[in-house]
């Protein structure tokens, strides 16, 4: 997207892992640093301000979350691309809430893996399908899994609109951003900016039971 | 000269004698208000607070708190009382306020002084009047105790339970120095003792009924302090041991797990090292069983081979094609709801497209994706494949055009075929749901 490579910041504890993907995206962006314990991780972090943190969400000390909330109470603007073999609900819907912009898992292939990169480089959301699928769960499955009674929540964050559902479904169904412009007829930019929308609600909604409904759901 | 000397001597003696007195007299000017200390506090830091206060050394204090016990025990009532009444360094209320201004334990100290004074009562019915002014000290003691025990601040309460850890007081319950068991034998003994001889006055004396009251309870003490310390170290080693053994069955459940899945997955991977395919769907069966197995442990090994709803049909489809083709399926389910005979038909014919995907399309995973909204189901089964031409199937293949398009209309729901060499197939079912189930 933009014409320099991404600045990336790795944080895992597994060392094997951290080489695979350095492999893998050898040459299509600039890894600026890694780390693998929540406390340096938050330090690098903040000293090195990369474009993007790849972040991995199982970690000893706290884990991702740790790290990420470590990092934004002292710099807002750094943006976390989660990275993760689980895709549990709990563990999807806290970091999205904790302020990540992206969580995709670590099956993703290569040159998927790089869009997502760029594109949180660029400030945009990345979901991944199942990420897509919790949403649309949450949000449009009613207030009464949530015990929450309508009248708590607020529609301008709370409610999706019909263009946001419909493209959440796309991505749900395995669609990539591309797909969806041309099956919806409209442009890659407008498609980011309905799912920016769906992260900014996703992470400001008022729906405190986000996190209990996605663990009484843990096994989809 | 040497009276000089000695007058310089006499001066520097006089005048450390002073210094000393001043530090003396530092340490223990009377310090106002009275306030209980927290420092070096045995029970409530009354002692030491008293002896701040009035500017005496705190061990005597506490002796003659010790002495006074022996006189009706008049002395530790007066102890209670000003642990009550008076206000722990640091804390802006005392005890007592913080009863009275509590309705609950204003009832609780109200209730157990009823029932005190009736036992009193009960007693002197029974002919002792011996004991009378100790009686009554004793039950204001126990009142004491009790508002105590209520109304004490956390963080005294932390001060009195550090108390029970105490060398003095582990030393009296360990059942091996030999010094707490000679204190608790002598205890015991004398205890047991006098509940004996009081029993044995049984006949003799007026109110014998009250003397063989006091004296059962005597002798029940005194068994208890004899015995107490086996009996507390012996429900604490069988509760380590019960511990100790939930956690070595645990270990054990995990390292029975462990070997079962993962290690035989990896001897199998080493095995077929050189398949590529093998190893990925090995991988992925691995992955997909412990994923269900950390969300569910219990759940984790009873198959589920009567999926009752819609995403646990989903995962069947998805373990099986994977574990029969060795194609990734990635299942995304949005609401769920019970199978039915419609909905079951859908799933039906998902299985059958996935099927087809995983067969013909080339693709290394298929999506799966299916929505339950109230007034409809749909399942979409995608897969990034080479596609195919609809029309170029042979009649005579029953696939598609039974198990999937008939299939569907037959439950009155609709089958759309999207396929194209450069985006793979799409197959969407969609099928309404009655408002009303029946």
């Amino acid at each position: 997207m933009s014409p320099e490579k991404a600045r990336v910041f790795m944080v895992d504890d597994h060392a094997l892992i951290r080489a695979g993907i350095k492999a893998e995206l050898a040459g299509s962006v600039e890894f600026i640093g890694e780390a693998d314990e929540v406390a340096a991780a938050i330090e690098m972090i903040i000293e090195r301000s990369p474009d993007v943190v790849l972040l991995d969400v199982h970690m000893p000390d706290g884990g991702g979350l740790a790290v990420l909330e470590g990092v934004v109470e002292r710099d807002a603007s750094v943006k976390f691309l989660a990275l993760s073999v689980s895709d549990a609900a709990e563990d999807v819907i806290a970091i999205i809430r904790a302020g990540a912009r992206g969580y995709v898992t670590k099956s993703i292939e290569g040159p998927e893996l790089i869009e997502a990169i760029e594109r949180t480089a660029a400030g945009d959301a990345v979901f991944s399908r199942r990420l897509a699928g919790f949403v649309l769960d949450a949000f449009t499955k009613g207030a009464d899994q949530l015990h929450t009674t309508p009248s708590m929540l607020d529609p301008e964050l709370d409610q999706l609109t019909p263009r946001e559902i419909e493209v959440l479904r796309l991505i749900a169904r395995g669609y990539s951003y591309r797909e969806i412009a041309t099956q919806l007829d409209i442009s890659i930019k407008t498609v980011e900016s309905h799912v920016s929308a769906v992260l900014r609600k996703l992470q400001l909604s008022n729906r405190h039971q986000l996190t209990n409904w996605a663990t009484e759901r843990r096994l989809l | 000269m040497g009276a000089l000397q000695g007058c310089q001597t006499l001066a520097i003696t006089k005048n450390m004698n002073s210094t000393a007195t001043a530090t003396r007299r530092a340490y223990s000017r009377p310090e106002r208000p009275l306030r209980r200390s927290t420092g070096d506090a045995i029970l409530g830091g009354v002692c030491s607070g008293l002896a701040r206060r009035l500017g005496v050394p705190t061990r005597t204090v506490r002796i003659i708190a010790v002495v006074t016990i022996f006189f009706a025990a008049v002395g530790p009532a007066i102890y209670l009382a000003l642990w009550i009444m008076t206000i722990r360094r640091g804390e802006s209320e005392s005890i007592f306020d913080r009863t009275r201004s509590d309705k609950r334990e204003k009832e609780i100290i109200f209730v157990v002084s009823i029932a005190v004074i009736a036992l009193l009562i009960a007693l002197r019915t029974l002919g002792l009047h011996v004991l009378g002014l100790f009686f009554w000290v004793l039950t204001l003691c126990v009142l004491e105790g009790l508002m105590v025990w209520r109304g004490s601040s956390g963080d005294e309460r932390d001060h009195l339970r550090g108390l029970t850890t105490s060398p003095l007081v582990t030393s009296m319950t360990d059942t091996k120095g030999w010094r707490g068991v000679a204190i608790r034998t002598g205890v015991g003994i004398v205890v047991g003792v006098w509940g004996i001889s009081l029993l044995s006055r049984v006949g003799n004396e007026q109110g014998a009924a009250a003397y063989v009251l006091i004296g059962a309870v005597a002798l029940l003490l005194g068994v208890l302090v004899l015995f107490a310390p086996w009996w507390v170290s012996t429900v604490r080693d069988l509760t380590q041991e019960r511990r100790a053994r939930i956690r070595a069955q645990d270990r054990a459940d995990m390292a029975a797990h462990v070997h079962d899945s993962v290690m035989q997955t990896l001897s199998l991977i080493q095995r077929a090292a050189n398949d590529p395919g093998e190893v990925t769907r090995l991988a992925r069966i691995q992955e997909r069983d412990l994923r269900i197995w950390l969300a569910n442990p219990e759940s984790f090994g009873r198959p589920t081979t009567n999926p009752s709803t819609l995403a646990q049909a989903a995962f069947e489809i998805e373990r099986e094609v994977e574990d029969n083709y060795g194609v990734g399926v990635d299942v995304v389910v949005v609401g769920d709801a019970q199978l039915d005979d419609n909905s079951s038909a859908v799933l039906a014919a998902g299985r059958e497209a996935t099927i087809n995907a995983a067969k013909w399309s080339g693709a290394t995973s298929i999506s799966l994706y299916i929505e339950a909204e109230p007034d409809q189901l749909s399942m979409y089964v995608r897969d990034q494949g080479t596609g195919f031409n609809v029309d170029a199937v042979p009649r005579d293949r029953q696939g598609i055009s039974r198990s999937i398009v008939e299939r569907m209309e037959r439950h009155g729901g609709t089958a759309v075929i999207r396929t194209s060499p450069e985006s793979g197939t799409e197959v969407e079912l969609r099928l309404p749901v009655s408002s009303n189930p029946s």
